[in-house]
């Protein structure tokens, strides 16, 4: 997907610094601290994860933080929000696959 | 599951055709339909979904105005590990 | 289901900070118009929001007001963001609440690493978007409309190359609108399909009524039109049937009011939806399906007070229709129920940021008089009057009848401070 270089009201998109991170062990450049979900959508990767029983791709939905569908690992740390989590140089991201404390302890407790 | 099934609560992937049956088979409140087919239950701890799980509800009995019909429970948020503040899970 | 702060051998791993006089939760325009209120008056305030940048959902909003300026949200909340800094806010990002408690008259706030205590306690948590399910609705490409929103005009990556909104609303439109400014191409705005779940997003009927209070925002002569004649139900009745089935145009997006995407399709992510003509009650007529290709899906279902953490205090709701559902019970003041909690912004119902930032002014002074400051119940009226004359001239609005559900809720508050015996469902 494409980055929108000019806006008739924002402005052009000014220089900004890029650095390099790794998603599933493909290498990935972005614009610093820009979240992994907008700079993974600028270079055409929608699927962040799988879902964890159907196994079946899911991306961002709300893009703000609410449901929690674009959940990946960041350097090691699994159920980080890729649409607010900015990138850093040297980033590693993988997809969510499965969380290892099993989505239903943490919702059992949720009743 | 039918492809042409509609999905309602995305996390734990509960079918409105699901929630239905669970309605009609039990007659049951917004809150007992949730216990049942754990919709709303899932990691965005119902955000996504509440409205439509409430919905439910409405037809059904006399809205209770004053009291959320799903009730809302702390961490808001999953918590990585554990850790939360001075609380202990 | 805890063990209790006090003596807990955690404390010693995580931090406390001093006791804040104000925690504000949620830097979005009324958290932050809050917080340099009171910070103004010399008390030591602190925002934490779980976002990478201060401005919540403001940032995203762009849109000409009647008066042909821009609303640029990015812009606002750069202002609102530095106007707390310079008042003396502590403001901090990338930090979720997970739960608050009222503990010995403080408030105690626990975020992942650090419990923050204070005095008083404003939650500005703002709103989320409900959506409208259909089959597909989870495939990659598919996501809110505030979604696209935000991608588009906070982080500037096109959500698609070419798009399909799904839920005709004020919001929808507004944003539409926008994806278009950006070079996006919106080939269609259409219903969800009618279930259960849909009706009042699905029935040309109603969604036609809803729109026609939002006309203000379209410079489209089919809705300018349709505000001034079709108040009349019959002639709104003949509108929906004599609407081209085609659709009508707004800023060149087909806004089809008489067809219901029934289907998202795609393998591993969206390739098109499949839209079908519709009877004025909702329901598909038959063989009119037909396929459209695009590659990313808006659903707009509306939205909700986002108001968790005042359910986690035990804060009594009230539920408002108009108000966008289960809003926290609270008097003009902002103030709630419960001692030392307060509420400002999208929490209280559903209305724009410029009526968030006045909610948030007022909160603030409220605040500000409960922690001991003198001499401010003036400005404080005056506070509660600009809410007042900015609903006046809202620029969105996202129910016609806020007003009433502003005066429900207040009653509720006033129900309140008489206690009476025989009405058993006040709390
Ligand atoms: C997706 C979306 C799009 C919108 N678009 C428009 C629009 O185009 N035009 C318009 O007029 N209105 C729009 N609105 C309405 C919008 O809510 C108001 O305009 C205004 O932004 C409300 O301000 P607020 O301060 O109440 O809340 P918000 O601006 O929503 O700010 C709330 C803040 O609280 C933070 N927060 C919430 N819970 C927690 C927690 N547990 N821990 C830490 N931080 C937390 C959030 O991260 C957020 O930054 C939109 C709302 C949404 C949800
Ligand atoms: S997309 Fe919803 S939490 Fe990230
Ligand atoms: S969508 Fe139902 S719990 Fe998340």
């Amino acid at each position: 997907m494409t980055r929108i270089e000019n806006h008739p009201i924002l402005g052009k998109l000014g220089r900004k610094k890029t650095v390099t991170f790794t998603f599933d062990n493909q290498i990935i450049r972005g614009v610093e601290n820009e979240p992994i979900a907008a700079a993974l959508l600028a270079n055409s990767i929608r699927t962040l994860r799988n879902h964890e029983e159907t196994a079946k791709p899911r991306g961002i939905y709300c893009n703000i933080g609410h449901c929690f569908e674009c959940r990946v690992t960041v350097n090691g740390i699994q159920g980080k929000r890729a649409c607010l989590t900015p990138i850093k140089e040297g980033m590693i991201v993988q997809s969510g696959k499965r969380f290892a404390t099993p989505v239903r302890d943490w919702s059992g407790n949720h009743v | 599951m039918d492809e042409k099934e509609i999905i309602v609560c995305r996390c734990e992937e509960v079918t409105l055709s699901e929630l239905e049956l669970t309605a009609a088979t039990y007659n049951c409140s917004a809150r007992e339909l949730k216990l049942r087919t754990r919709a709303g239950m899932g990691f965005c701890g119902g955000r996504t979904c509440r409205t439509m799980i409430e919905a439910f509800g409405i037809d059904k009995r006399e809205k209770n105005r004053n009291q959320v019909t799903l009730k809302y429970q702390a961490p808001v948020r999953p918590v990585p590990f554990g850790k939360l503040g001075g609380k202990t899970p | 289901m805890y063990k209790a702060v006090s003596g807990s051998p955690l404390l010693l791993e995580i931090g406390v900070e001093t006791m804040y006089d104000i925690i504000v939760i949620g830097a979005g325009p009324a958290g932050l118009a809050a917080a340099s209120t009171a910070a103004r008056e010399g008390l030591h305030v602190l925002v934490i929001d779980e976002y990478m940048k201060p401005g919540g959902r403001l940032l995203g909003q762009l849109y000409q007001e009647s008066n042909g300026n821009w609303w640029n949200g990015l812009e606002e909340s750069v202002k609102l963001n530095e106007q707390a800094v310079n008042e003396g806010v502590k403001i901090i990002l990338q930090t979720v609440v997970y739960d608050i408690e009222r503990q010995d008259s403080s408030w105690i706030i626990y975020t992942e690493n650090i419990v923050y205590t204070s005095k008083q306690l404003l939650l500005a948590t703002g709103a989320a978007e409900s959506p409208v399910p259909l089959p597909g609705w989870t495939l990659p490409g598919v996501m809110s409309v505030g979604a696209a929103q935000v991608m588009t005009n906070v982080h500037r990556v096109k959500p698609g190359d070419k798009g399909m909104i799904i839920g005709v609303n004020v919001l929808s439109a507004a944003i539409a609108m926008e994806l278009q400014l950006a070079g996006i191409d919106v080939v269609a705005m259409a219903l969800p399909p009618l279930n259960q779940l849909t009706h009042q997003h699905s029935r040309p009927k109603e969604v036609m009524e809803a729109l026609l209070h939002a006309s203000h925002l379209a410079p489209s002569k089919f809705l300018r039109i349709g505000s001034k004649f079709m108040t009349n139900p019959f002639m709104r009745q003949l509108g929906i049937r004599l609407y081209p089935k085609s659709g009508i145009s707004m800023w060149g997006i087909p806004i089809q009011l008489r067809k219901a995407v029934t289907e998202i399709y795609g393998t591993n992510q969206v390739e098109g939806v499949i839209i079908r003509t519709i009877d004025i009650n909702g329901s598909p007529v038959s063989g009119t399906e037909e396929s459209i290709a695009c590659d990313f899906v808006c659903i707009a279902g509306g939205l909700y007070p986002l108001a968790e953490l005042a359910g986690v205090a035990d804060c009594p709701f009230y539920y408002v229709d108009e108000l966008g559902g289960y809003v926290p019970i609270h008097n003009e003041k902002m103030e709630t129920p419960i001692e030392g909690l307060y509420v400002a912004g999208n929490i209280t119902g559903i209305e724009g940021a410029k009526i968030a930032i006045s909610q948030g002014v007022v909160a603030g002074y409220s605040m500000a008089i409960a922690s001991g400051k003198q001499g401010l119940v003036e400005n404080l009226q005056d506070s509660i009057k600009k809410v007042h004359e900015t609903r006046k001239q809202a620029a969105i609005r996202f129910h016609p009848k806020v007003d009433i559900g502003r005066n429900i809720i207040h009653k509720q508050w006033e129900a309140r401070q008489v206690p009476s015996t025989n009405d058993a469902t006040i709390i």
